[in-house]
């Protein structure tokens, strides 16, 4: 009982978050905007401000910003935060957009601070194996930039040609080499911030130890934007693998495949990669691709992937893996080795969320994640609830470290009203059974404005209050990516 | 049925780099892959060889530095039953011509065969001459850019090529060489059995030696061909842009337009008229 009235309690502290009063960007305001940032980097023309409304969710979470900046340098970017708070003006930081929690929406107006012209690669230093870029970096440069060297950076998730480090910083994400890689924060040694009220300060360095103090920039990974915006970063870059092989492998049913994943996991050779792929999703993106992947005889797919520094040993660790898969129950391996054939399997697993779209553009994608013993109980949960409500839900993800992408697909033929109704309710029972395995609503993509409700529902009190003490610190009048988490 | 599939050993094609001074291809630190193309030749054999109920042999070989027993090895993954390299340093600078001939000479020593299946062209060279050339040399009938190939009795098959007009139905007397296009069908992938049974395959060398019995038509130095000059093209744009506005009505616009594009011989200048 007292926990419902907190929770009750923390739901009336948003509604009046949310009807907080900013202030409104005025003729004047705008002018001082374009004397920082200059002319050609402010707008507040209606048609630019469109591409700053939205990221990869849906159009119900989408919102215009008053004007957009895209500053050059650190210290204009401080001058605009100085600007914002002076004027308890809502700053929303921004990438290249590609977020799927609407993390860099700017739900409240004000400023959409752009990072996209801050897109330098400041240095590559191989003497410490690291690279200093600026926040609006593609993050796929990074690699492209360190590879003539061997090297490159492994923190990046599955839409590194398009994203952007600053946003995969915000969101400390992941992608489909995490579970050996780790995700974003693992390789984040330094940071520039310009903190919400407009001062810059750097943290951390080219250290692989550090523990001066709190360790503020893992802080700030993961953080949503919420504490600042990150203008420059240092990663650290690793040897790049010599040699890689993957594994499609073919079982009757989900549960044979997903079986097989903690089995692999403990057996002592790590995968770059090991993600699951039900029939539907298969099927939906080999038509997409056109491609003749033997998937009408399977349930499931799982592609794994191993890589390392001699194709000798890697090919063996291959084997290794698809002989454990072949004694459970596989119905068949195949192992690509050529990067031709890589590529062919690959993407099939890239596209699957792009033919959805195809499908039926109205979708809530989602990234639960749950400890991997909990895996092959997801499952059949997963069934249940696509059976009660009427609507496909393709499953997908990054089996290796328990982050599904259990994707709600509007029925085509399904009016957006009752879309509404069921996705709010389909969701609510997917986040229960989660957080009845142990698991947590997001692994990659963050909360942003799209699962804060359900965030809220969910998070610890005490653990919430914790949040909220270090935003207040942070950012005392709000203004930093207001609305967003909790 | 035996059928020969000669593939090539090339660089992945998204990261391939030129000598700038010499003109050539840098090979050296490049990924390699089975030339794309070739797949669909050693499918083509697959699926010959499965409607013969599994009966026959495919051998699969490549003229390549001993590193391209690496697509040997591949090749034989997806479910060729043997495979040969042919290497040698003094096969180093072979032109299509050249290339034709060893592997030509290779195949004779290889003994009874029915059918060569090759890929159209590779990727690399872009020629396209190989297939046609092993045919030449052998002295038997080439069919190229075949997109089905159907056995028939009395040791003929029965190709249906894929020319601008359509499709050509050619029937051809064996053995002969095929090469394929993409039409052919879907590539399948190596299985996990293929790979094992790969890794312990021996692949034999045929070398110059292995080929003593032939006049030595081979290397830089027997290649009519040279690549004399390699040259990287840069695509302009040269449009103009017509605006209609007061000055433009849109059919003076229009009229601009049809003639820029008979200008430039994208339509035929007296459709205008």
């Amino acid at each position: 009982m007292a926990g419902n009235q907190k929770a009750e309690n923390q739901k009336a502290d948003n509604q009046k978050a949310d009807k907080r009063q900013y202030g409104k960007i005025t003729a004047e305001i705008l002018q001082e905007l374009i004397s920082i940032a200059g002319a050609a980097h402010v707008s507040a023309d209606e048609e630019k401000l469109e591409a700053y409304s939205h990221d990869e969710t849906s159009a119900e979470y989408h919102h215009l910003p008053e004007a957009v900046v895209t500053p050059t340098t650190t210290a204009q970017v401080a001058e605009i935060v100085r600007l914002a708070n002076r004027e308890r003006i809502p700053v929303t930081p921004r990438g290249a957009g590609s977020g799927l929690s609407g993390g860099s929406i700017p739900i409240f107006g004000g400023i959409a601070l752009s990072l996209e012209k801050m897109d330098r690669i400041i240095e590559i230093d191989y003497e410490n194996m690291t690279a200093t870029v600026e926040a609006g970096v593609i993050t796929n440069e990074i690699n492209a930039a360190s590879a003539e060297r061997g090297l490159f950076y492994a923190g990046y998730p599955m839409s590194l040609e398009t994203c952007c480090l600053g946003g995969n910083i915000a969101e400390n994400a992941g992608g489909g080499k995490a579970i050996k890689y780790g995700v974003t924060g693992r390789y984040i040694l330094g940071l520039e911030l310009v903190t919400p009220t407009g001062e810059i300060v750097e943290l951390g360095g080219k250290l692989y130890k550090d523990v001066t103090g709190y360790d503020l920039k893992q802080l700030i990974v993961g953080s949503e934007g919420t504490l600042g915006i990150v203008t420059r970063a240092t990663v650290k870059l690793i040897g790049l693998p010599k040699a890689k092989a993957d594994l499609l492998v073919l079982f009757q049913s989900p549960e044979d495949a997903i079986a097989v994943v903690p089995i692999i996991m403990t057996q002592g050779i790590l995968p770059t990669s090991i993600e699951f792929m039900d029939r539907l999703s298969v099927q939906t993106s080999c038509r997409y691709l056109n491609e003749s992947l033997p998937y009408e005889q399977a349930g499931a797919m799982l592609l794994i992937e191993v890589d390392g520094s001699h194709g000798d040993q890697v090919e063996a660790d291959a084997i290794a893996i698809g002989e454990l898969c072949a004694g459970h129950g596989a119905l068949e391996v195949y192992i690509a080795e050529d990067r031709n054939m890589m590529e062919r399997i690959w993407n099939v697993r890239r596209n699957i969320a792009e033919a959805f779209i195809v499908y039926s553009p109205v979708q809530s994608l989602e990234d639960i994640v749950v400890p991997i013993a909990a895996i092959p109980k997801i499952i059949p949960e997963l069934e249940r609830i696509s059976a009660a409500y009427g609507m496909k839900i393709p499953c997908y993800g990054h089996a290796g470290d328990g982050n599904l992408h259990a994707t709600l697909v509007k029925d085509p033929e399904m009016s957006m009203g009752e879309w509404f109704a069921v996705e709010k309710a389909a969701l609510r029972e997917l986040y229960a059974v989660t957080g009845r395995l142990g698991g947590k609503i997001s692994g990659e993509h963050g909360i942003g404005i799209k699962r804060r409700e359900f965030f809220l529902d969910l998070v610890d009190p005490v653990e919430l209050e914790l949040m909220r003490g270090i935003k207040q610190a942070w950012d005392p009048n709000g203004i930093m990516n207001p609305g967003k988490i909790f | 049925m035996h059928i020969i599939v000669p593939i090539k050993q090339v660089p992945e094609t998204s990261n391939v780099k030129m000598d700038p001074v010499s003109g050539t291809m840098l090979r050296t630190g490049v990924e390699t892959v089975v030339n794309p193309l070739d797949l669909y030749a050693l499918e083509s054999a697959f699926r010959l060889k499965e409607q013969h109920g599994g009966v026959g042999t495919i051998t699969v070989i490549t003229m390549g530095p001993p590193q391209a027993v690496k697509v040997l090895k591949e090749a034989l993954a997806m479910g060729c039953d043997q495979a040969y390299l042919i290497s040698d340093k003094a096969f180093a600078g072979s032109d299509t011509w050249a290339t034709s001939y060893v592997l030509s000479r290779a195949i004779m020593e290889l003994g009874a065969y029915d059918l060569i299946i090759a890929g159209e062209r590779a990727t690399d060279g872009d020629t396209g001459q190989v297939g046609p050339g092993i045919a030449a040399w052998l002295d038997i009938p080439a069919v190229t850019y075949a997109a089905a190939i159907e056995s028939t009795d009395a040791g003929f098959v029965s190709c249906s090529r894929m020319v601008e007009e359509g499709y050509q139905q050619v029937a051809v007397q064996l053995p002969a060489v095929i090469t394929v296009v993409k039409e052919i069908g879907a590539v399948r992938l190596p299985t996990l059995r293929g790979k094992i049974r790969s890794r312990s395959a021996e692949i034999p060398l045929i070398d110059a030696g292995k080929l003593s019995a032939h006049k030595p038509l081979w290397g830089l130095s027997k290649s009519p061909t040279r690549v004399v000059k390699i040259e990287q093209t840069t695509v302009k744009r040269e449009g103009k842009t017509v605006v209609v506005d007061e000055h433009t009505p849109a059919e003076a616009a229009a009229d601009s337009f049809m003639e820029f594009l008979a200008e430039k011989h994208i339509i035929l200048g007296d459709r205008h008229a």
